[in-house]
């Protein structure tokens, strides 16, 4: 049945509202479970490091640390300062390795090379790897975000 | 005996069902060959069923104990190697038929009116079977496994503003860590079969509803061609076919059984020469070749939308070919063709 100005009868409207009723209770749950599947997690904002474990580390060479869920290398670099990097390539997320040798950052995945400082030189990275701020606190390297 | 057969008809009414299955009738022509391509999927689907029930019974899907108990199924359990084997083979065959099952219809413009929901649900089951293969290849916990699925994961980041969502939705966080192992098996084993069901169900019952697709050739001419019932001949003719897959696929399993590399390390960097399965390696090949800027934009963002800008035309392709027996029908048989050629040779290209 229609009302004499109505767009629609009654039953297409009755549809729908019981139609978008239930749907917009369904909507209700859909927020809370996609909140469920979001694990928190916070990278960290420094990490404290044993400095003699690193005091040896000589020119050239990195050694490795954990930044969170990352891989980070510290490394002395030739003026005898400690650098960190987060060991982890611009390009797809691979984990990088220093070759002493050729004085570059390699990520086997797809080729990226990166020099000496972490700036990308050739292959697909778009930046240069994450550089961290290292400092001397008594006994402790402290690594902490750069800025 | 008969009785039983009353009183459950009487209940489920499956007289329609099996009379149904013995009218159908296949039709002969030069195409045949490519009818057998569904049923032989639907063989190693079977097998990736059974053999995957099988490996869950010892597989533990958490970060400490992922790699270990994969290299305890393949050296403890009584035949566990092969039971492996077979699963990892399995899967190359199934969707290397899948493939085969796609292009047979494409070449031969089966998707024609009325079957284009047919091709739409056909090209959703590959993407599943992808999905399959992608978080099948995690569970290992080896340092391949690891990096593919950094990469694999990374890719969606190039999307602008929901992508570094959908890398985080997908791995359970920033990182690839043990979340990520939970998620991809229980994707695996429990959303994924949920999903090819589902979607299957709906394209075997378009198949039927339609009925097998005639060449165009034919159906222009409106020849009648002759065709071969379904049961016994064609299934006997399927269950050669079957049989040979099997022989192959056990002959394959047991001379080339996957390995398993060490545990992966999240901390160690990826090793060299790090590949991802075969049926991903045209995209890993693209990948590489993208430059990473490309007239200012990201490389990987172009190389991502190229990507799903070719998925998307391959899901609407039977709109797109809405003349297929003229000129246009020609030219997209010859952008089928290319695209073939190009897929064949980037994987060739990233073996060298």
């Amino acid at each position: 049945m229609r009302l004499q100005h109505s767009l629609f009868t009654r039953r297409v409207f009755l549809n729908s509202l019981l139609g978008g009723s239930l749907t917009a209770f369904a909507a209700i749950f859909i927020g809370p479970l996609v909140k469920f599947v979001f694990p928190p997690y916070k990278e960290p904002d420094e990490v404290k490091l044993a400095a003699a474990d690193y005091s040896g580390l000589p020119a050239n060479e990195v050694k490795g640390f954990a930044w969170g869920n990352k891989p980070g290398l510290i490394k002395r670099a030739a003026d005898g300062s400690l650098v960190a990097f987060v060991a982890v390539c611009s390009h797809l997320d691979c984990n990088v390795t220093y070759l002493p040798a050729e004085r570059k950052f390699y990520c086997a995945c797809h080729k990226g090379w990166y020099d000496e400082n972490g700036t990308n030189i050739a292959g697909p990275p778009p930046s240069p790897l994450r550089r961290l701020a290292v400092s001397l606190d008594g006994e402790s390297l402290v690594v902490k975000k750069q800025g | 005996m008969k009785k039983i057969r009353t009183w459950l008809d009487d209940r489920l009414g499956l007289e329609a069902l099996s009379r149904f299955g013995m009218n159908k009738e296949v039709p002969q022509h030069g195409h045949t060959i490519w009818y057998y391509t569904g049923s032989s999927i639907l063989l190693f689907l079977g097998i990736q069923i059974v053999t995957g029930v099988m490996l869950a019974l010892y597989f533990n899907p958490t970060i400490k104990d992922a790699n270990a108990s994969v290299g305890r199924i393949m050296t403890e359990i009584p035949l566990g190697w092969i039971i492996r084997s077979i699963h990892s083979w399995s899967a190359t065959f199934m969707i290397g038929l899948v493939l085969i099952h796609l292009l047979s219809i494409a070449f031969t413009k089966a998707y024609r009116p009325p079957r284009e929901a047919t091709w739409m649900t056909g090209v959703l089951l590959l993407c599943v079977s992808l999905a399959f293969g992608f978080t099948g290849y995690l569970l290992p916990w080896d340092d391949l496994s690891l990096a593919a699925t950094k990469v694999g994961t990374d890719i969606p980041k190039a999307i602008p503003v929901v992508g570094t969502w959908v890398t985080s939705l997908l791995r359970g966080g920033e990182d690839v860590t043990g979340d990520t192992i939970s998620r991809f098996f229980i994707v695996h084993v429990c959303v994924l079969p949920l999903a090819i069901f589902a979607v299957l169900g709906i394209h075997l019952f378009l198949v039927q509803r339609h009925g097998m697709s005639l060449p165009l050739e034919a159906e222009r001419r409106k020849e009648t061609l002759q065709s071969l019932p379904f049961w016994p001949n064609f299934m006997l003719r399927e269950a050669g076919v079957w049989l040979v897959l099997l022989g192959a696929l056990l002959t394959t399993a047991i001379f080339l059984a996957p390995s398993l590399g060490p545990a992966a390390n999240l901390m160690s960097p990826a090793p060299p020469g790090i590949k991802p399965e075969w049926y991903f390696l045209f995209m890993f090949q693209t990948l590489k070749l993208f430059p990473s800027r490309i007239l200012g934009i990201n490389g990987e963002l172009v190389a991502v939308a190229v990507m799903a800008a070719g998925f998307f035309l391959v899901l609407i392709l039977p709109f797109l070919d809405n003349r297929p027996a003229e000129r246009k029908g020609r030219i997209i048989t010859g952008v089928v063709y290319a695209t073939f050629a190009y897929t064949i040779a980037m994987t060739i290209w990233s073996l060298l």
